[in-house]
Parts: C-alpha cells; sequence; structure tokens
C-alpha cells in the first residue's frame, strides 16, 4: 500500500520547526501544500484537545476526505515517541536556539529511518 | 384547518391507533411490499393512509401543536422505512428533526434526525440534492440558533457537493462559523477560505476568489508555514495578473520569488510567471529590497585608498594589523602625522564629517557585495552597480537644497557612464552576470569619485532578467554591517563608512616585481627587479622600503640592476670586503632606505633590484611595504604608503645535513660528512660548490668528487654522502706561521673538476646577506662564533619544471646550514697519545704503559679540567656519569642549547661517546688498571693546551679500550660584566674516547 505521510513538528506561535514528508508513494506537487494546510488547521483542534485532556497522543483529531490527522495506530505512536526522544538530542545541543528549525541532517536522517521502520 | 385536524386524526386513529391495528399494519404492510415498489420507493397516492397521517403532522406542525405532530410523524416514519420510501422517509426525518427542534427538549434527538434525513437524502443520489441541501441548511441553522456554530461549520463543509460554486459558497459559509465560533478556530478559518478560493476560482469566480484568499492571509501572515504562504501569494498575484492589476499582481508575487525550499519546477513557475505579469505592465519595474538575488550585506566591504594604498587586490586583503605592524618604524609617528594633516583637515572638513573616511580623487573605491541566488535555477543579474551620492562640500554649498539638485546630476551621471563619458564627477562600474542555481558570487563594484567633495555610497542596485530593477540601500540594514580593514575605531557610527570625503587627486605609486615566481623550491636564489611606477603628475621622493621577511627578499644595490645573474656572485679576485658589511648594517636596521637622490618623477618608473632565496619550504606570504612622501608640499597627505603582498609556494628540494667529528689523531682537524637527499620528485641538481663561511676554515676533499658522484648530479630520490677534512686555520695560526688569507680554501668545487666556471664568492651580496639572515634564524647568537662553523652549498638546477615563466637560464640554489658545532658541545678537546702496540714479557713484571693527553682549552675563560679515571669494576659510576653526560645541553647553566629546527641534523658527538662507554660496560672485564694519579686536576689558560702525562698497568696481554675515564671541566667565569652571558656552557663532563692499545707477549 502507497501512504505517505507528512510529518510536522510545530513549535509555540504555530511556527513549524522541521518538515518531512515521509511514506512511499511518490512525491506529488500539489500535495505538499495542501498536507500542510491540514496540519495547519488542525492545530486549532489540538489546541482545544490540550485544554482537555492530559494524553500525550490525541488520538484521532482531524480528517479532510481521505487524509487523516491522527495518532490512532501504534506505528504512529512508536513513531512519535522515537522522534520525540530525538527532539530531546536536540533541544540538548546547547547551540540549538529551542523554537528555531531544526537544520540538522543527522535528525533528518534519523526521522526518515524512523518512517522507513514504522509507517 | 383545526377541522380537517380533528378529522384526519380521527381517520388516523381508527386505523392505526391502538394495539390492534398496529398488528395489522405490520402483517398487511408485508403483504402488499412487492406490489407498490418502483424505482424510488413506493407511491402513495394522496388518499392512502401514509398520506394522510403525513398531512395531519404538518397541519399539527403549522398549528404548532408539536407534539402531535411529532407522534404522527413517528407513526408514519417507521411506515415508510419499513415500505423503504426513502424520500418519504428523510423528508419526516426532517420534520421530526425540526418538530424536536422547536420543542427544544432534546437536542440530541433532534440532531439524529437531521443527520438521518441529510443521509438518507445523499443516498438517493441526485435527485435527493436539493432537498439534502435544504435539509442541510435547516441543520445549520439549528445548530447556529443553539450556538454550536463549530458544529454547523462541519455540516456546511457536509453540504459541500460537485457544484464549485455551490461548495465554494457553502466553504465560504463554514470559513465564517470557524471565526465565529468561541474561540475562534483561525487556522480552519484560514483553510476552508483557501478551499473556497479554490472552488471559486473552478467556476471562474475570480474576483470572489481573490477576496477570500486575501482574507485567508491575514490568516497565515504570522505563520512560517512556508508553503501555504508560497501558495495563497503565488494564486492571488496570478488572479490579479488574471484580471490585469499588475501592480497589486507583482507585489503578491515578489513575495515568493526567493522561496528557496520550493522544488525545482515550482521555482521556475514563479519565476517566469512574475517576468510574465512584469512584462505585461510593460514598464521596467524598480523594486526596493529586491529579494533575487539575495544580497549578503555581512559579506559587504569596501576597500578605499587614503594614504595606504595596495598593489593588488591580494594586498588589500590582508589584515590592517599586518600592515601596521611592518610600517611602524617606518612612517612618521603618528601623533604628528595627524596633526599634521588633521589641521588641514578641519579647515577643509565641517566637524560632523571628521570622522569620515578619505579617498582621493581619481582613485576608485572598490566595493565587494556577494550576491546569492536562492533558487535551484538560474538567473541572470545585469548592471549591477553602486547608487552613490556625491555633493560639494557644505561649506560650499551649505543646505541641502542643493542635494537633490545633486543627485539629479548624479542620475544624469549613470547614464551617462554608460556613454563613456569622462567628464562627469562620477565613474560607476557596471557589472552583469549569471547566477546558478545556489550559486553565490562575490561583485566587485567601483565607483570613482573625480572632483572633491563627500561622497556616499547609498546601496546597490541591480537589473533581474533585464527586466526588474532592485535596489538595496546599505542603510537600512546597517546592523550587520561590517567594513573591512578595521581602520575604523569602534565610535564610528557605521554609516560614516559608507561616507567618503573626497581630496584633491595625489600622486600614488604602483608597484610590481617582476618575476617573482609563485612555485619554487628551497634554496633557490634569484635576482628580481622591482618596478614602482608613478602614473601622476607630481613626483614622490624620501622612498622607504620594509620587507616583511628579510630570509626571502632582499633589496639590492642599485648598480647591481643590471648585473649577470649568477656571474655576478663569481668570485673576483680583489675583491673588495666591505661589501658584505655595509649590508648587515642595512638588514638590521630593517628599513630599506632608497638614496637621497632618489624620487620617483611624474609618469616615470623606477627600477630597482631585489634578491630572492626561498629560504624553507612552506606557503609564504611576502608582504612588502614602501613609503614615500608627496614632493608638493600643499597637499593634506604627506605620505603615502604602497602595500605589496605575494603569496609563494616553496617546496623542500635538498636535505643537506652536515656532522662534524674530530678527528681522532689531530686537534684541529675535523671530519665533515654531509648527507644530501634528493626530495624533489622529478628534479636534477647539479652539485656546484660548498663554501664554509668566514677566513679561518680550510676545506679539503677526501676522495675526488668523480668517485663518488661521476655525473655530478643528483637525480630524484638519490641520496649522497661527501667527506671532507676541516682544518682550523684560526688555531694554528696561533702557533704556527700566519698564512696569507686569500690562500685559503674554504670553498670546494664539487662539479666537474675541469670545468673553468667560476667559484661563487659567499661573502658578498647576496649570499652573505642572506646567510646572516639563515644565521639568525638559525641559531640566536652571534657569540661563540668560534666554535661553530657554517656552510653554504650550492646547486644548480639545469632545467627546472617548476616554475614556466623562469629564464632559460639555469637556476641557483644555495642551501645554508649555520651553527654546526665543532667536535663537541664543550670547548675542552684532548687527545690521547701514546704507543699503539707493545710487546711485554709478563713472565717477568706487569707491563706499565706510559701515555700522554693534550688538552686543548678553546675557550676565552679560564678552564678547571678534572680527570677521573676508574678500573671498570666500579662500572657503576660509569653508568651515573653516562646518563649525566647523555642529558641534553646539560643544564648546569641557564643557557639551553635549541636544537636546530632546521633540516640540518647535527648528531652530537656526545652520543657517540656514550655509546662506547657503553660499550666497554659490557664487556665487563678489563686486565688493567689505571696507575699514577686517579685523579688530576688542573687549570687551563684561555686558548692554551697543556700535557699530562697518564699512566696503566696492564696484567696480561690482549687489546684494550682506554675509554674508562672522565674529563670534568668547568669554565671559570671572567670578571668582565658583558662577556657573562656569552659562556655557552659552564661546566661539563666527557666521556673518554676509545683508544685501543694491544699488548703481546713477548717471547
Amino acid at each position: 500500500m502507497t501512504t505517505t505521510a507528512c510529518f510536522i513538528i510545530v513549535s509555540r506561535n504555530d511556527i513549524p520547526i522541521y518538515e518531512a514528508e515521509v511514506g512511499s508513494a511518490g512525491k506529488k506537487e500539489d500535495a505538499a501544500q495542501l498536507h500542510q494546510f491540514i496540519l495547519h488547521a488542525a492545530l486549532d483542534i489540538v489546541q482545544d484537545i490540550a485544554w482537555t485532556t492530559s494524553a500525550m497522543f490525541l488520538k484521532a483529531i482531524d480528517r479532510f476526505n481521505d487524509l487523516v490527522v491522527s495518532v490512532n495506530d501504534d506505528g504512529i505512536k512508536s513513531f512519535f515517541q522515537e522522534v520525540h526522544e530525538l527532539y530531546i538530542k536536540i533541544l540538548l545541543n546547547p547551540l540549538y536556539l529551542p523554537g528555531s528549525r531544526i537544520t540538522s541532517s543527522h535528525f533528518d536522517a534519523k526521522v526518515r529511518a524512523l518512517a522507513r521502520k514504522y509507517l | 384547518m383545526e377541522q380537517k385536524i380533528r378529522v384526519l386524526n380521527q381517520q388516523v386513529s381508527a386505523t392505526r391507533k391502538g394495539f390492534r391495528n398496529q398488528i395489522k399494519n405490520l402483517w398487511w404492510r408485508k403483504g402488499k411490499e412487492d406490489a407498490l415498489d418502483t424505482p424510488i420507493g413506493p407511491v402513495y397516492t394522496f388518499n392512502s393512509i401514509e398520506s394522510q397521517i403525513r398531512t395531519l403532522g404538518d397541519y399539527a406542525f403549522m398549528l404548532r401543536d408539536y407534539e402531535l405532530a411529532l407522534s404522527n410523524y413517528h407513526l408514519i416514519s417507521t411506515d415508510y422505512k419499513l415500505d423503504k420510501a426513502w424520500k418519504h422517509y428523510a423528508g419526516v426525518q426532517e420534520m421530526m428533526g425540526l418538530t424536536q427542534f422547536m420543542l427544544d427538549q432534546s437536542r440530541k434527538e433532534a440532531e439524529y434526525c437531521m443527520e438521518n434525513a441529510f443521509n438518507t437524502y445523499l443516498k438517493l443520489g441526485s435527485a435527493g440534492q436539493q432537498n439534502a441541501i435544504r435539509c442541510g441548511l435547516w441543520w445549520v441553522e439549528m445548530l447556529k440558533t443553539r450556538d454550536q456554530i463549530k458544529e454547523a461549520a462541519t455540516v456546511y463543509f457536509r453540504l459541500c457537493g460537485e457544484d464549485p460554486l455551490h461548495s465554494a459558497v457553502m466553504l465560504e459559509q463554514a470559513s465564517f462559523c470557524y471565526l465565529l465560533s468561541k474561540p475562534p478556530m483561525l487556522h480552519k478559518y484560514g483553510f476552508h477560505l483557501v478551499l473556497s478560493g479554490d472552488h471559486y476560482k473552478k467556476c471562474d469566480q475570480i474576483k470572489h476568489a481573490i477576496r477570500t484568499y486575501r482574507s485567508a492571509i491575514s490568516v497565515y501572515k504570522e505563520a512560517t508555514w512556508s508553503l501555504i504562504k508560497d501558495h495563497v501569494h503565488f494564486h492571488i498575484g496570478q488572479w490579479y495578473a488574471f484580471l490585469g492589476m499588475y501592480d497589486v499582481a507583482v507585489t503578491h508575487m515578489l513575495k515568493v520569488l526567493a522561496s528557496s525550499h520550493q522544488s525545482k519546477t515550482m521555482q521556475e513557475l514563479f519565476l517566469s510567471d512574475f517576468l510574465q505579469i512584469v512584462q505585461k505592465t510593460g514598464k521596467t519595474f524598480e523594486v526596493l529590497k529586491l529579494q533575487l538575488p539575495v544580497i549578503n550585506i555581512s559579506s559587504l566591504k569596501v576597500i578605499f585608498e587614503d594614504y595606504r594604498t595596495n598593489a593588488s587586490a591580494a594586498a588589500a586583503s590582508v589584515r590592517e594589523s599586518v600592515w601596521r605592524s611592518l610600517e611602524e618604524d617606518m612612517i612618521p609617528s603618528l601623533s604628528t602625522a595627524r596633526s599634521n594633516w588633521l589641521d588641514l583637515q578641519s579647515k577643509l572638513v565641517p566637524k560632523k564629517y571628521k570622522e569620515s573616511n578619505i579617498c582621493v580623487a581619481g582613485e576608485a573605491i572598490k566595493v565587494d557585495i556577494e550576491f546569492k541566488n536562492p533558487l535551484q535555477i538560474p538567473i541572470s543579474i545585469s548592471s549591477v552597480s553602486l547608487i552613490c551620492e556625491l555633493s560639494a562640500n557644505p561649506e560650499e554649498m551649505n543646505s541641502d537644497a542643493n542635494s537633490s539638485n545633486i543627485e539629479l546630476q548624479n542620475d544624469e551621471n549613470k547614464t551617462s557612464t554608460s556613454t563613456g563619458d569622462l567628464n562627469s564627477s562620477l565613474i560607476l562600474s557596471e557589472v552583469d552576470f549569471s547566477l546558478e542555481g545556489g550559486e553565490t558570487n562575490l561583485v566587485q563594484l567601483t565607483i570613482t569619485p573625480r572632483v572633491e567633495g563627500i561622497l556616499k555610497i547609498v546601496g546597490v542596485k541591480w537589473k533581474l532578467s533585464s527586466s526588474v530593477v532592485g535596489f538595496n540601500n546599505f542603510e537600512s540594514n546597517s546592523v550587520n554591517k561590517r567594513v573591512a580593514k578595521g581602520r575604523r575605531k569602534a565610535k564610528h557610527s557605521p554609516s560614516n563608512d559608507l561616507k567618503f570625503i573626497v581630496i584633491k587627486s595625489l600622486p600614488k605609486l604602483e608597484g610590481f616585481i617582476h618575476s617573482l615566481p609563485e612555485k619554487t623550491y628551497v634554496g633557490d636564489l634569484r635576482h628580481l627587479v622591482l618596478e614602482l611606477s608613478n602614473q601622476s603628475k607630481f613626483p614622490v621622493k624620501n622612498l622607504k622600503m620594509k620587507i616583511s621577511n628579510p630570509r626571502f627578499l632582499n633589496a639590492g644595490n642599485q648598480r647591481e640592476l643590471n648585473v649577470d645573474f649568477p656571474a655576478c656572485l663569481e668570485k673576483k679576485m680583489n675583491v673588495e670586503q666591505s661589501g658584505g658589511h655595509a649590508n648587515v648594517n642595512k638588514m638590521l636596521q630593517n628599513v630599506f632606505h632608497f638614496p637621497e637622490d632618489i624620487s620617483v618623477q611624474e609618469e616615470t618608473s623606477l627600477c630597482w633590484p631585489l634578491w630572492f632565496h626561498a629560504a624553507v619550504p612552506g606557503n609564504i606570504s611576502l608582504y612588502i611595504t614602501i613609503y614615500y612622501e608627496m614632493k608638493d608640499e600643499s597637499s593634506i597627505m604627506k605620505y603615502r604608503t604602497l602595500r605589496m603582498h605575494y603569496n609563494l609556494q616553496v617546496l623542500p628540494s635538498l636535505d643537506v645535513s652536515f656532522e662534524l667529528s674530530p678527528y681522532p689523531s689531530r686537534l684541529q682537524e675535523f671530519l665533515l660528512r654531509m648527507d644530501i637527499v634528493n626530495k624533489t620528485s622529478s628534479e636534477c641538481f647539479q652539485v656546484h660548490q660548498l663554501s664554509s663561511v668566514g677566513q679561518q676554515w680550510e676545506i679539503s676533499l677526501l676522495q675526488p668528487v668523480d668517485s663518488i658522484l661521476p655525473s655530478q648530479s643528483l637525480f630524484a630520490g638519490q641520496a649522497l654522502s661527501c667527506f671532507f677534512m676541516l682544518k682550523d686555520r684560526r688555531r694554528l695560526s696561533t702557533s704556527e706561521d700566519r698564512i696569507p688569507s686569500l690562500s685559503l680554501q674554504s670553498d670546494i668545487r664539487l662539479g666537474p673538476q675541469d670545468n673553468s666556471e667560476a667559484l661563487f664568492d659567499v661573502s658578498c651580496s647576496p649570499l652573505a646577506d642572506f646567510h646572516d639572515c639563515e644565521r639568525s634564524y638559525q641559531g640566536m647568537s652571534l657569540q661563540g662564533y668560534e666554535y661553530k662553523v657554517d656552510f653554504v652549498f650550492i646547486t644548480q638546477l639545469l632545467n627546472g619544471s617548476i616554475d614556466s615563466g623562469a629564464p632559460n637560464t639555469p637556476l641557483l640554489f644555495s642551501h645554508h646550514a649555520c651553527h654546526c658545532s665543532l667536535s663537541s658541545t664543550s670547548p675542552i678537546s684532548w687527545l690521547v697519545d701514546g704507543p699503539r702496540t707493545i710487546q711485554h714479557n709478563f713472565s717477568a713484571s706487569l707491563c706499565e704503559v706510559n701515555l700522554k693527553m693534550t688538552i686543548n682549552n678553546s675557550s676565552d675563560a679560564v678552564a678547571s679540567v678534572h680527570i677521573n679515571t676508574f678500573d671498570s669494576p666500579s662500572s657503576q659510576s660509569i653508568d651515573a656519569t653516562a646518563s649525566q653526560s647523555g642529558l641534553p645541553s646539560e643544564n648546569q647553566a641557564g643557557w639551553c642549547d635549541i636544537p636546530v629546527v632546521n633540516d640540518m641534523k647535527i648528531i652530537r658527538t656526545d652520543a657517540l661517546a656514550m655509546r662506547f662507554a657503553k660499550s666497554v660496560s659490557l664487556d665487563g672485564v678489563s686486565q688493567f688498571i689505571w696507575s699514577g694519579s686517579s685523579s688530576t686536576k688542573l687549570l687551563l689558560q684561555p686558548r692554551s693546551t697543556a700535557e699530562i702525562p697518564l699512566q696503566i698497568c696492564v696484567f696480561a696481554p690482549g687489546i684494550y679500550d682506554l675509554s674508562n675515564y672522565v674529563l670534568n671541566w668547568n669554565l671559570i667565569p671572567i670578571s668582565d660584566e658583558e662577556n657573562q652571558g656569552i659562556v655557552n656552557k659552564s661546566s661539563g663532563v666527557c666521556q673518554g674516547y676509545s683508544y685501543y692499545l694491544t699488548v703481546l707477549e713477548s717471547t
């Protein structure tokens, strides 16, 4: 099955600090901004849910047609866990300013490797 | 109406109310199922009971008897469902929803009914489409009234159908719902606006599309979601262009131009669309802060010449501190110089410009700026030039009113530069280039003011794809600005860095060194010519020059300008020796003064000889600075300096090392071993000569060169060892007759012996100069001169491949080895003399052998020498002393012998002695003892020799090594204070030399 996923880490004030298009399907030009649009829109829901639950994994959040913003399967869940650890490592870097864009190629490579593993 | 209700109610209750009726109904319904089925479900006639019930419900609803209506709708809906009359069912459900909403009892029920109805309509396909929309709208209104706006938005979203216009309206409504919901869901608002805009676009409602997108911008304005922003701006731009509103379109397109994160095709699309739009506007667009290409403001570098002038661009990039330290003792002291021209300046310039930079009319100011193409596609940039303002001195023109005038004139200049009008007050350079994807280009722009005044560099402008003019003002982002050369003080505000006071044109020297190689081998000796040309109309005088690395470059004499090199180095008879010494003075001063009478007249040039010698391998930077003064006293600047910078690469060539060891049998003679390794990969050197420096040494070959090196040339990678004998003439002269110095043979020809080529004279310039430099680099002290000997080894390279620009004459290489120490590090040398073979009858008595030790003190101090002899059972002491003497540089004294860093390796004879001592101790048993005194102490006068008798007793025949003694020597310091520091070693311990004695049994 060819699935494509867009993974974005968003910092405070809705600033994306890391973006990656992962998945097996070939990259489509128009899809890129659509994914951004959907994820951006989903932030509203996240903001709402964040007040109501203490869970870190917010199950299904939003959907647009057949595109789903969610953490509803175990693969995504473990992917998120691993990426979270990577992110913490990035945060530990004294030269990284929290909230700024992550430009580390190492991080990028790791995330993509994880995506291949879990998604 | 009420009557009708009553009638209908009776009918309905007659047929359907009550348990019996219901059972019957169920049973009966099943029976008639197949009879009335049509593709869209059963058809009910008006008279049918179902229609009756529905009518009753509707009537009741109209009369606001919602309870009754609801009960009727309930009744009928199950019937319709069983009949699979979906359209009717949905209609009833819809009505139920409305009724329940009116009753306001159970919201859930109402919603459930609406959803049910809506879904059922949708299931019907196109037939139910309109009903579905109507139902949905009811539903939305219902939710809105209940303040469930968020849910209303989702319903709007679900209402979207195939018709784009319909969808667009619905989506726009949905977005408004999101905006109105509490808290406002701005992200969703934006998203739905964009979706709606897309749909509007699909049905050619471009104005609406733009309207929605524009409102969406407000959402995305803050965000850094790059793709979204690009999408929105690009589409707005495109649509405006479609409508013919090009100006607005351009402003939107500009925002997406420099989007480096987009893919290549997208970038191409953006750029081509943008250029198309610009073309359609029909005029050249002028854009402030155009983002394409990106200007790296931090790379901005202004190079200008005030009293410091540069011979080349390379010199300008050298750090100012390097030049400062070089020029330190050459230029007049800062305070006087400053006061001189500040006085003048203050007359000319008002206070606020005092801290501006100074430049000279007619001389170009260079500005380096980096342009970077953020895209992956190539772009072409043309007519890059600076924007400058040149105004007259405010004293002459006293208001800003004139500045606009000047600017106008300036604009004219800009246009006139292309026509090459030299009468304009400014000359600006224009550069055209194209940038590949991601490429960075450093562009040098020049501006040449032609009249005096105040020049201000405002910014830079360029033309993108020959249609869009971009501007960038340097002032606007002055925060990051850094002006190169570090010549401004910290208190200067950055704006002043781009402000210049243009002063009257001055003479400027240009300098060039002819045929300086870029790449050469170590030891290369050359004759170069420095050419200084004065292009201006005024002469300059008082020239001085300083060279950063005198090891590599030396100024010659004027008469050396046209000499024939290398013939000029050859030894001549009756050569006066004074030349070399005069040059030592010159070198020590560090600054080369050109003769007083030398001046560079207007529009002429001066040539001056230079000597070049590649001293050490590596990448070498040569800095040369030349100071000169104006003859014209009235100018603001009294003097200027010309800075030259050359980089050269010096490759290793020959590795020459010398090793001196004392001749075992003679005191004043030494064995010199020279090891040469050709380290180059391809070159073939021809050995020429070996010279010792100074008058007191005499060198002779131990074996003819032909036997060692028949070809006289060293091929790549070849190694060679030669042995020479070195005689100390100076010491001998104390005792023997003085030999005329001319007959001293301090040079040895290593080349073909039959060659008539003269030897080179190492005692005259430039070889002597370079040798003195080498001396001072290879070892610090000039004192203790007499214990050391220096060698110069000269080779030739006939046809080298290293420097194609070099003349075809053979290259000359000289290798200097300095401070090769004689015999040992100690000033004491000695010689044990005596019989070598003895025949003795051991049956009669033991054998006594008399020996003589001659000790020589070569130092200037009185030495006390203590000879300790010991027999081998006390080998402990040997080890102890051996290890002691093995310590480098015997740190009893403060002086420390720094190992020579150079390639020349001088193996200490100390170490050799130690090796002998070790081997002796291994032998273990010795069969002789020192008789006579076991310890002798004596005082040696400076430069004197003493003889001590020694005696040993031998008990058995055999071969004996008489090295088990130690000389402890101690220099008694001279009371002279000036000599205090000179004594390089005050005491030391020396192991005995091996001296083999053969004792035979006589018959």
